[in-house]
């Protein structure tokens, strides 16, 4: 018996979910990929991740920030372990001529920037708020003026789970 | 304005072509299901079997060393050193099980999800080290029961002297853990450095702003 009989329906729904928001998983495979192979591994990593999130879900976690970090992590793993492969050709190869043409265009526009800055571009691309990338990130911001004390807590179990646990 | 350009290229950013695209509706059950992490930031698979040999070890570890109790044998402190060791080992692996929480790993920020990431290969990396261990004593065992076969005049000469025991333990998990050094630990180390780096590129680049 697999999963998705298991779950019953549940299973289903992020099925469906996913189906309807496959746009975004490719979109950011657009910054971090040059071939069709390394964006099918990407794009498959990122919708099993994002399934095993939503799957597994707490309350108060939204699916589309879930599928959003599920796409951040998985990107961010994918980068660690290109620098861990020998150096290759990193040109753009897509068979379809007008994706090739699209990406290449695409890529001239965007120039030599750093991961975390294609993340921030993506985010903005996909219409991200602001006030919630930090909740995707993990990097919170001191700019405007909030002090450390300020910062919100850690509610009490998980910091407790953290120090027992391992510290 | 440079933004605004960017975002009209990516509005009509073409999708893949049919034959480079994913067949979702049939391939999305297999990717759903399929496990995203793997090799050596999968590591629940080879802790589970760590833990899985490590508490068969320690039950027959209580068996030999209740034998010991009753005959007054001259491995007792060995088997109970040997018991301390093998339940930290338990207890480190499982803690890290925990710790761990594959389930929730992918739903974590990326930071969190890096800084996770790096603790769990650290601590696999010092798990190495209670092996090499664990090692030295299981093979002064396989070494004594050879002697024992060979050459019954050798054997006793070692099996009645605790110290050269202690020094023939200490001088296999060194040499134990030498080899690891030199054979399975560099790939770990490798990978720790690169999320290690990884994660510090990122805290630079939000610095620098």
């Amino acid at each position: 018996m697999n999963n998705s009989q298991k779950k019953g329906g549940s299973t289903e729904v992020v099925r469906t979910y996913l189906k309807h928001q496959h746009k975004k998983v490719y979109s950011i495979c657009r910054f971090f990929t040059t071939t069709y192979k390394e964006h099918q591994r990407l794009f498959a990593d990122i919708v099993a991740a994002a399934s095993q999130s939503i799957q597994h879900k707490k309350a108060g976690d939204e699916k589309n920030t879930l599928l959003l970090r599920a796409c951040i992590n998985m990107t961010a793993l994918h980068s660690i372990m290109l620098r861990l492969e020998p150096e290759e050709d990193r040109t753009i190869q897509f068979k379809s001529p007008d994706y090739q043409r699209s990406m290449l265009k695409f890529r001239e526009s965007v120039g030599e920037i750093t991961d975390y800055e294609k993340i921030l571009l993506f985010l903005e691309m996909e219409k991200v708020p602001q006030n919630e990338i930090s909740d995707l990130t993990g990097i919170t911001s001191y700019k405007k003026g909030v002090s450390l004390k300020e910062q919100p807590k850690k509610s009490f179990i998980p910091y407790l789970k953290e120090k027992l646990v391992w510290s | 304005m440079e933004l605004k350009k960017l975002q009209q290229n990516w509005n009509s950013f073409p999708e893949v072509s049919m034959e480079e695209r994913p067949v979702l509706s049939s391939d999305l059950e297999k990717i759903v299901v399929h496990n995203p992490l793997s090799g050596a930031f999968y590591l629940k698979p080879r802790i589970y079997r760590r833990i899985v040999a490590a508490v068969i070890l320690w039950l027959f570890n209580i068996y030999q060393w209740r034998i010991q109790l009753k005959t007054g044998g001259n491995d007792l402190y060995q088997q109970a050193m040997l018991f301390f060791v093998l339940t930290y080992f338990i207890y480190f692996h499982v803690r890290l099980l925990l710790f761990a929480d594959y389930q929730s790993l992918l739903s974590l920020k990326l930071i969190p999800f890096l800084g996770k990431l790096e603790t769990i290969l650290d601590k696999y990396i010092l798990s190495f080290g209670i092996i090499s261990i664990l090692a030295g004593f299981y093979l002064l065992a396989a070494f004594e029961k050879t002697l024992s076969l060979l050459n019954s005049a050798a054997y006793a000469g070692i099996s009645e002297n605790g110290f050269y025991k202690w020094l023939i333990i200490i001088f296999l998990s060194i040499s134990f853990y030498i080899l690891f050094l030199h054979s399975v630990i560099p790939k770990y180390k490798k990978l720790l450095v690169t999320v290690r780096t990884y994660r510090g590129e990122i805290g630079s680049k939000l610095q620098k702003k």
